[in-house]
């Protein structure tokens, strides 16, 4: 029987998650167990909303979900440590290879550099940058689709869903005039 | 007379119908190529459509979720690659047809499959959803909580093997929709005094963070992958097919509306199950399941799609969503000022029928593009990762600045992207997260307003869950989901059922 390609068993769909049932994955004991802090550190915070002061005052349904956070929490960590380790599984492999650390890096530096570059130049750099990562291909081929992308991006979004986006360093506006000045022919 | 007008706007009108026709073709796309998904589509295009007319919105989203759910079974067949979560069914017996040169068989069928299982589910939310509405009016805040808590667990439990982790995620979900202030005392809840945390989470930036930055961060391992070609044969199924499969059609379009309609719980489980229950009342199929079964693609693709009118039915009769996508649906209505529910139906039942009139027509709009294109269609979906991911993240990004033009939400985004992507690959669903998100209110709210009614008396509480035999019903299906998943089921199973 064949049987669906297993990159979406590996939490691409929302009905098959990835992690395993009887083994532990590289680093899934350290996120349960830090699972199980926070649970604890907001169940301190919803106490602290308004305490055992009524069942129907603020912090009620908080407190009750924080509860139920800390109580499963502890279970699945209780359950993962006892899991067996997943052979031949490292977590600079499997869980956070070099390349997500490389894109993550670039979304960070991305929403760190877009209000004062700017939509266009700081996309165009993300683009430019994350597809020649990715692709490994010649920089001909990165800056024809990287540039290509973005500029049929911010047409349809800037045109037609009128998004408004942080101009930036890019005198959007004036653009924008003299495109709708050229095709309404007083250009 | 009304009714009928508002359900006839979306033909009456040649720019709405052009959105659902967009929209579906976008979505068969969208729910074709590995790494987009409906979810992530449809919460990116919230905050790009928030600033337009609700009709023209919701037109484009219907089109987008009519052709996702559909759309996955293409790559599921072509490729052995469910686009989708709800085609994964469909890849068992649609990819070894393709291996047997049966590629446009298997396409052609899957999408007269979908039409009729589309219109069945449509056809039942039309009739059962006024019913539904009428009867949800009797309804006390404490099943409204109550429902909120089933439709969550329902989510937990079933999309994974672990309770505990689909429990964790929804009070996750719930716990984020109560940052800020309290609505009814203004109390500051889970903000630790940051002034950024008042005013509440963007639901829509989690909702991109997990369904669309986690969902592209997590193709990255894939991006090397090479699609394989399949030679595309005849693609409209004779009437004899169609005709020698419409029994099974129409059981498993019954199978995917009453899973669709439960809440919280979607087309991916309605195909599962539908493709259980194909093997089991087709006694002799020609070539057998799992070697390309003509009846295993039947089966999950009416179920699928049928499941699409079922999940309105919870989601436009009492606000409560029949899955993932409809959860972001309402969250779509909310941005729009409307508020789904039963007093929505009677308030505003131009909007429900407006809703069926787009569904009718995203159906036909996915027969047609269905049936049609696919040579296009197998060179767009062979688009390389590599370029694919940084556009998803791109309008991530975008996405979750333009609602509010705050770059907190795109942190908040981030965070979340970042998170949901730990979350998957340890097993935790993110489905219950964001039903609890969109819940936390009307959970909230109605757990107040019930024991507010009972003088914060628990035992009154308890006293007027049993004595209404609609609250009864719920408080048991709730304990049910419970006590199934704990070693105390296996048990009772073992000992009440053993056979001597």
């Amino acid at each position: 029987m064949t049987t669906p390609e297993t990159s979406h068993h590996d939490g691409t769909s929302d009905a098959t998650p990835s992690g395993y049932e009887a083994n532990r994955r590289p680093g899934e004991a350290g996120f349960a167990i830090l699972m199980f802090f926070a649970s604890v550190w907001l169940l301190w915070s919803a106490y602290g909303i308004s305490g055992f002061e009524s069942l129907s005052a603020p912090g009620s349904v908080p407190m009750a979900t924080t509860f139920a956070m800390v109580v499963t929490a502890f279970l699945i960590a209780h359950r993962t440590l006892r899991n067996p380790r997943a052979i031949g599984e490292t977590l600079s492999k499997d869980i956070v290879p070099l390349t997500v650390i490389k894109l993550v890096g670039l979304l960070v530096a991305y929403a760190i550099l877009l209000q004062t570059l700017g939509f266009l130049p700081t996309s165009a750099l993300f683009l430019i940058s994350a597809i020649k990562i990715l692709s490994r291909r010649s920089w001909g081929f990165t800056l024809v689709v990287s540039l290509g992308s973005l500029i049929v991006i911010w047409l349809i979004f800037r045109i037609v869903f009128t998004v408004l986006l942080p101009a930036g360093i890019v005198p959007e506006a004036e653009i924008i005039q003299a495109f709708r000045n050229f095709v309404g022919g007083r250009g | 007379m009304e009714t009928l007008s508002a359900f006839l706007t979306i033909f009456t009108h040649p720019e709405l119908l052009l959105l659902v026709g967009v929209g579906t073709f976008a979505g068969i796309y969208v729910g074709a190529i590995p790494g987009l998904s409906v979810t992530m589509a449809v919460s990116i295009l919230i905050s790009f459509t928030f600033s337009w007319e609700v009709y023209p919105a919701i037109s484009l989203m219907i089109g987008i979720y009519m052709g996702g759910v559909y759309g996955g079974s293409r790559t599921a067949i072509l490729l052995n690659i469910p686009g989708a979560p709800s085609a994964i069914a469909t890849a068992l017996d649609g990819y070894p047809m393709a291996k047997r040169g049966e590629a446009g068989t298997a396409i052609g069928v899957t999408t007269v499959m979908s039409f009729i299982g589309g219109f069945i589910g449509i056809g039942v939310l039309a009739l059962a959803a006024p019913l539904v509405a009428d009867f949800a009016l009797t309804f006390q805040p404490r099943d409204y909580m109550l429902l909120a808590v089933l439709g969550i667990l329902l989510v937990g439990s079933l999309s994974t093997g672990s309770l505990a982790k689909g429990i964790f995620a929804g009070a996750l979900g719930i716990a984020i929709g109560a940052v800020g202030r309290d609505p009814l005392t203004f109390t500051e809840r889970f903000t630790f005094d940051l002034q950024i945390m008042e005013g509440g989470i963007s639901f829509i930036a989690v909702m991109i963070g997990m369904f669309g930055v986690s969902e592209a961060l997590l193709q990255l391992q894939h991006v090397n992958s090479t699609a394989v070609r399949q030679k595309i044969s005849r693609i409209v199924p004779s009437l004899a097919t169609v005709r020698k499969h419409l029994p099974l059609s129409l059981q498993t379009s019954t199978i995917g509306v009453i899973i669709g309609a439960l809440p919280g719980t979607g087309g991916d489980i309605a195909a599962l199950m539908a493709y259980d229950h194909a093997k089991r009342v087709t006694k002799n199929p020609e070539v057998p399941f799992g070697d390309g079964a003509m009846e295993g693609l039947v089966a999950p693709e009416t179920a699928n799609n049928a499941s699409v009118g079922g999940a309105f039915i919870p989601m436009m009769t009492l606000g409560i969503p029949g899955d993932a996508v409809t959860a972001i649906m309402i969250g779509a209505l909310f941005i729009h000022g409307l508020n789904p529910g039963p007093m929505l139906m009677i308030d505003q039942p131009d909007m429900f029928w407006f809703i069926v009139g787009a569904l009718v027509m995203a159906n036909v709009f996915m027969l047609i593009f269905g049936l049609t294109g696919i040579r296009i269609f197998t060179k767009i979906v062979e688009m390389p990762r590599s370029v694919l991911i940084p556009l998803i993240m791109l309008l991530s990004i975008v996405g979750a600045y333009a609602v509010n033009n705050s770059i907190n939400d795109v942190y908040w985004m981030l965070g979340f992207g970042v998170f949901g992507y730990f979350m998957r690959h340890y097993g935790y669903p993110l489905g219950p997260v964001i039903l609890g998100v969109i819940l936390s209110r009307l959970l909230d709210d109605n757990w107040r307003r019930a024991i507010i009614s009972e003088r914060d008396d628990l035992g009154r509480f308890f006293e007027g869950i049993f004595a209404s035999p609609l609250s009864l019903v719920l408080f048991v299906a709730v304990l049910l989901i419970f006590v199934s998943q704990t070693p105390v089921w296996h048990w009772g199973k073992l000992h009440l059922f053993k056979k001597h």
